[in-house]
């Protein structure tokens, strides 16, 4: 959907942004900062606090909050799919074998071809 | 007196100078309200006790290897309603989703005994407490507390689900629909299959629903690449989704 939302909008995307160390992106306004957010509550939630008040310093509360909120919609979305084995049609997964390759996707335990 | 589920939500939601959406208030009341209730295939205890395990495994900060017993750890309650193999096989799912194969799926079933329509009913109490708890720990809010569970008998309501070529659980295709699922397929060519996954249990479903629509984006306004809420951006809002997906290691 990243990269769909991006080329409906003529951007260029590098999908490193979403696995890699993230710089500013001309397609993504406070791309660090939300990566930072998203890393601090998997990874060192003792830095949760100062990556939250990070991103309300770059945008606000209210965007902070929505953030959190889709943080909570992938814990939910991830745990749907990897517990009920949903795998992507095979047409579907044609089409992102590339982006899968470049991405590493394919070294998950979840792959399910 | 005791706090009703709502009351529970609302009082994390409304006890920070924060301004939580209203929607998002309601939506996490509504699965409080559900959580701690009998469902279709579980009483309100059980439920309860699946939620229990949830809420240890997610705030486990050293969580227990995926090929080791959570209940053995002693981190778990032995006195649950729920029998131990079913305690370490939520545990997993709340903490190591990304690992589960096929063949754990089997074996899990044998353990346990749990048919399909009682494991996506598991799957919709870990993915509420997941939502709310994670939620509250992002926002920096006080965790709600659990609702007391509530007496009485599952609905045992079945659906005409179907082994499924996208999922282990069988799926109600949408050429089947019942009026229990009309909310959810109602004018839809197609629905992507980790929508239709929870399919066998609607409940399930309005669990998907209620809380996609206020943590995500509406589901109808979900072709719309240009969609937002007037704060994030539809890429800044699928940057998030990516980034957390690929550190749970979700290929879908």
């Amino acid at each position: 959907m990243l990269r769909a939302s991006s080329t409906a909008n003529d951007l260029e995307l590098d999908l490193d942004v979403v696995r890699g160390d993230l710089q500013e992106s001309g397609a993504i306004q406070h791309a660090p900062e939300l990566a930072a957010l998203v890393d601090a509550s998997v990874n060192d939630l003792a830095s949760l606090p100062s990556a939250r008040s990070a991103l309300v310093e770059a945008t606000d509360e209210a965007t902070m909050l929505d953030a959190a909120a889709v943080v909570a919609n992938f814990e939910m979305m991830t745990r749907i799919a990897d517990g009920t084995g949903t795998r992507h049609p095979a047409d579907r997964l044609e089409s992102m074998s590339e982006l899968s390759s470049s991405m590493g996707l394919g070294d998950f335990a979840s792959e399910r071809a | 007196m005791t706090k009703t589920p709502t009351s529970l939500i609302e009082s994390s939601h409304e006890a920070t100078d924060l301004h939580i959406r209203s929607d998002l208030t309601a939506a996490h009341a509504h699965v409080w309200e559900k959580l701690a209730a009998p469902g279709t295939w579980w009483n309100g205890s059980e439920r309860l006790a699946v939620a229990e395990v949830v809420r240890v495994a997610l705030g486990d900060f050293d969580p227990v290897p995926p090929w080791d017993s959570a209940s053995k750890s002693g981190r778990l309650p032995n006195d649950s309603v729920i029998s131990s193999e079913l305690q370490d096989a939520v545990y997993r799912l709340a903490v190591h989703a990304g690992t589960l194969t096929e063949g754990w799926y089997q074996k899990m079933r044998d353990a346990t005994g749990v048919t399909p329509q009682q494991w996506v009913e598991i799957i919709e109490v870990t993915i509420s407490v997941a939502s709310v708890l994670r939620f509250a720990q992002l926002a920096g809010i006080d965790s709600p507390d659990f609702p007391e569970p509530l007496q009485g008998h599952p609905t045992r309501q079945t659906q005409p689900s179907k082994p499924a070529k996208h999922h282990w659980v069988p799926v109600v295709h949408l050429e089947d629909s019942t009026p229990e699922l009309a909310p959810f397929y109602a004018g839809l060519p197609a629905l992507a299959p980790v929508i239709r996954a929870l399919s066998s249990v609607p409940a399930a479903m309005d669990t998907l629903f209620t809380l996609g629509d206020a943590q995500y984006i509406p589901m109808r306004e979900m072709v719309d690449l240009n969609w937002t809420r007037g704060t994030l951006s539809r890429r800044q809002i699928e940057l998030v989704a990516g980034r957390l997906s690929a550190h749970r290691e979700c290929f879908y």
